[in-house]
């Protein structure tokens, strides 16, 4: 394994020029953004700044009006949910979308079951469950608990472990910290440097600046719709990155 | 009562010199067997076995059967039921919180990733979120915390628990951390540097268990070490003893946060070896520098062997003054194993005397990156008097 070959990695994936325009709102304008396996990207902004625009292309429910997403060196458009899945991108929404009576397992595989014949292979699902939450390092208090009874934190858990059951290349969290408390929080952010560590691209899109500089490798600042400043996240302070959000000041030297 | 006590003479006295002699080395070693506990106290076996089973009658410390070396024993631990303590270890870059019994078995943790640069105020809010929350967690209500240990890394003045060292962690500076947790949670608060935690835990609990002179490196986002000497944590005049990662390692080399040029943190923490490889590798952070190297990439090996070998110059002049009995390592950058270890032994054995039978064994922590939060319960726990009941003796 030679030093070039591992600089020559390219992004897992990457957006070029991608702009989105509600009617009159340009609420994206000729964004690019690489993600690489390994690798934490977080992309904050003010509300408005099209943070959640983004979200939407990348999951491929909404449809850019102009731009591309370049996988493996070609150029594809993003037109649906089900092209983007295909492409490895997968999307945690900011709701989750568990359905809060059925068990673990049941949220895991749902729209995905594994089948034995005309029938539901329970045991294999339960082991693959087991397996994937004890690489995540997920506790939760039963597999067959309804999502109902379960934290925050652990439905956040079981969520992103769904996305990774199809072994995504990028997965995008929206949001993932809102409304958690601190243990929930903390328990949140490991399990985002753990994915990152077993090879995961990671979008992270918060507006919790704290909790994006504990996890993140690389800081997007998105303002008005437009890319206003990348930061390297160890070496940035919360000041210029603050100041990009804002516009109050041109970014900083450290803004590439 | 109080009377026949007063006038009991030697007995008495020695008697209850004793119970806090046995106490105390329960507390000590976390839990211990009775012959173990004979030799540590110097008291006969008999003695001992009495005194404990008053003791466990009198609902201060519990016994379990046990095996050493094959025989049946007795491990003698504090009662569970005294109460809970917790540890705190704020890191540069992660905040870990522990709570376990008086006995120090681990009962709920919790792993808080924090941001660059992380100040006092937020992170001492946390901090006491995550210890109400998680003592929550186990049934318990607060009122059982006995009391509360916290690391911090920087020097930390060990008469008024604050950092002295202020551009080592500037966002901490001042900060009067056992004022503002002990207000908000009501418990006594202990604070120290993480360091001289980690090297408490190893000595009591881990690979120096048992010896007197530790030297304990820690090498991650900051270099930092604690020293135990003739059983006892070095603090020095103002906290700042074992500094090592602010020792000069290249002369008028760049600036350190601390104020200094050149020193050894500059040149080995994290941010020294992201910054050679960037270049070729891009963006990394120190876990996967250590878990290439372990892959085999060649740069990556080079700069993780190049840092043994700057930690041996810097640290070998610490083995000549002090002899100790082992240099513990710990942190991500331990984790790379003999690609780090064997470079340290050859610059430290190529630089200090030889001594018979052989030069100071380097080992890694045994507490796998539980160090110094396992230190902070260590000092949460001695921290306590642990007292007999009034009236429970007869």
């Amino acid at each position: 394994m030679s030093d070039e070959a591992i600089l020559a990695e390219p992004a897992a994936i990457s957006l070029r020029g991608v702009s989105h325009s509600y009617g009159a709102v340009r609420a994206l304008v000729d964004v690019d953004l690489d993600v690489r396996g390994h690798e934490v990207v977080a992309v904050v902004g003010d509300n408005g700044a099209g943070k959640s625009t983004l979200v939407g292309v990348l999951s491929g429910v909404l449809v850019p009006d102009a731009g591309e997403v370049v996988v493996d060196g070609r150029e594809t458009q993003l037109t649906s949910p089900g092209l983007a899945r295909g492409l490895g991108i997968a999307t945690v929404f900011q709701d989750l979308a568990l359905c809060e009576d059925l068990d673990v397992v049941e949220n895991l595989f749902l729209g995905q079951e594994i089948r034995r014949g005309p029938m539901l292979d329970e045991v294999a699902m339960e082991r693959e469950a087991q397996r994937l939450l004890a690489q995540l390092a997920v506790r939760v208090p039963s597999l067959r608990a309804p999502v109902a009874e379960l934290s925050g934190g652990q439905r956040q858990a079981v969520a992103i472990a769904r996305a990774l059951l199809g072994e995504p290349r990028v997965l995008v969290l929206d949001e993932p910290t809102a409304s958690l408390g601190v243990t929930q929080t903390a328990e949140v952010l490991t399990l985002v440097e753990r994915v990152r560590d077993s090879g995961f691209g990671v979008v992270l899109v918060s507006h919790n600046l704290a909790d994006v500089q504990a996890v993140a490798d690389r800081v997007v600042v998105l303002r008005r719709g437009r890319l206003n400043g990348e930061f390297d996240a160890d070496v940035a302070s919360y000041e210029q990155i603050v100041a990009a959000i804002t516009g109050v000041a041109p970014p900083g030297e450290a803004a590439r | 009562m109080a009377g026949e006590r007063a006038s009991g003479g030697s007995q008495t006295s020695l008697r209850e010199a004793n119970r806090a002699r046995i106490i105390g080395a329960v507390q000590h070693r976390g839990s211990i067997t009775q012959i173990e506990l004979a030799g540590v106290t110097g008291l006969s076996t008999a003695t001992v076995s009495n005194i404990v089973k008053e003791l466990v009658a009198a609902g201060v410390l519990q016994t379990s059967p046990t095996s050493r070396s094959g025989r049946r024993a007795q491990e003698v631990s504090l009662a569970r039921n005294l109460g809970l303590v917790v540890g705190v270890d704020v890191g540069e870059r992660e905040m870990r919180v522990a709570i376990a019994d008086v006995a120090l078995k681990v009962v709920a943790e919790q792993r808080l990733p924090l941001p660059p640069g992380h100040r006092a105020d937020s992170g001492l809010d946390r901090a006491a979120l995550l210890v109400e929350e998680l003592v929550e967690s186990v049934g318990a209500p607060i009122g059982e915390v006995l009391a509360v240990g916290v690391g911090l890394p920087a020097p930390v003045d060990p008469r008024t628990g604050v950092v002295t060292a202020p551009h080592i962690l500037p966002g901490w500076a001042g900060a009067d951390v056992a004022a503002v947790l002990g207000d908000r949670l009501h418990v006594p608060v202990v604070v120290d540097n993480s360091a001289n935690l980690g090297a408490l835990a190893e000595t009591r609990l881990g690979a120096a268990r048992g010896m007197t002179n530790v030297a304990w490196v820690t090498l991650a986002h900051g270099v930092g070490m604690g020293l135990v000497v003739e059983g006892r944590v070095v603090h020095g005049r103002r906290g700042a003893a074992g500094e090592i990662g602010h020792v000069i390692d290249v002369e008028d080399g760049p600036e350190c946060r601390c104020g200094l040029h050149g020193c050894l943190e500059g040149s080995i923490g994290s941010a020294a070896l992201a910054a050679r490889l960037a270049p070729t590798h891009g963006h990394l952070a120190l876990r996967d520098i250590v878990g290439r190297a372990l892959a085999g990439d060649a740069a990556c090996t080079r700069v993780v062997g190049d840092a043994g070998r700057r930690l041996g110059r810097s640290l070998a002049p610490v083995l000549t003054v002090l002899d100790p009995d082992v240099v513990v390592v710990d942190g991500d950058l331990a984790g790379a194993g003999e690609v780090m270890l064997t470079p340290l032994r050859e610059e430290l054995n190529a630089r200090t005397v030889p001594i018979d039978p052989g030069p100071v064994p380097v080992e890694v922590s045994a507490l796998a990156g539980q160090a110094r939060v396992r230190g902070a319960l260590v000092v949460a726990l001695d921290e306590h008097q642990v007292g007999i009941p009034i009236g429970a003796l007869t």
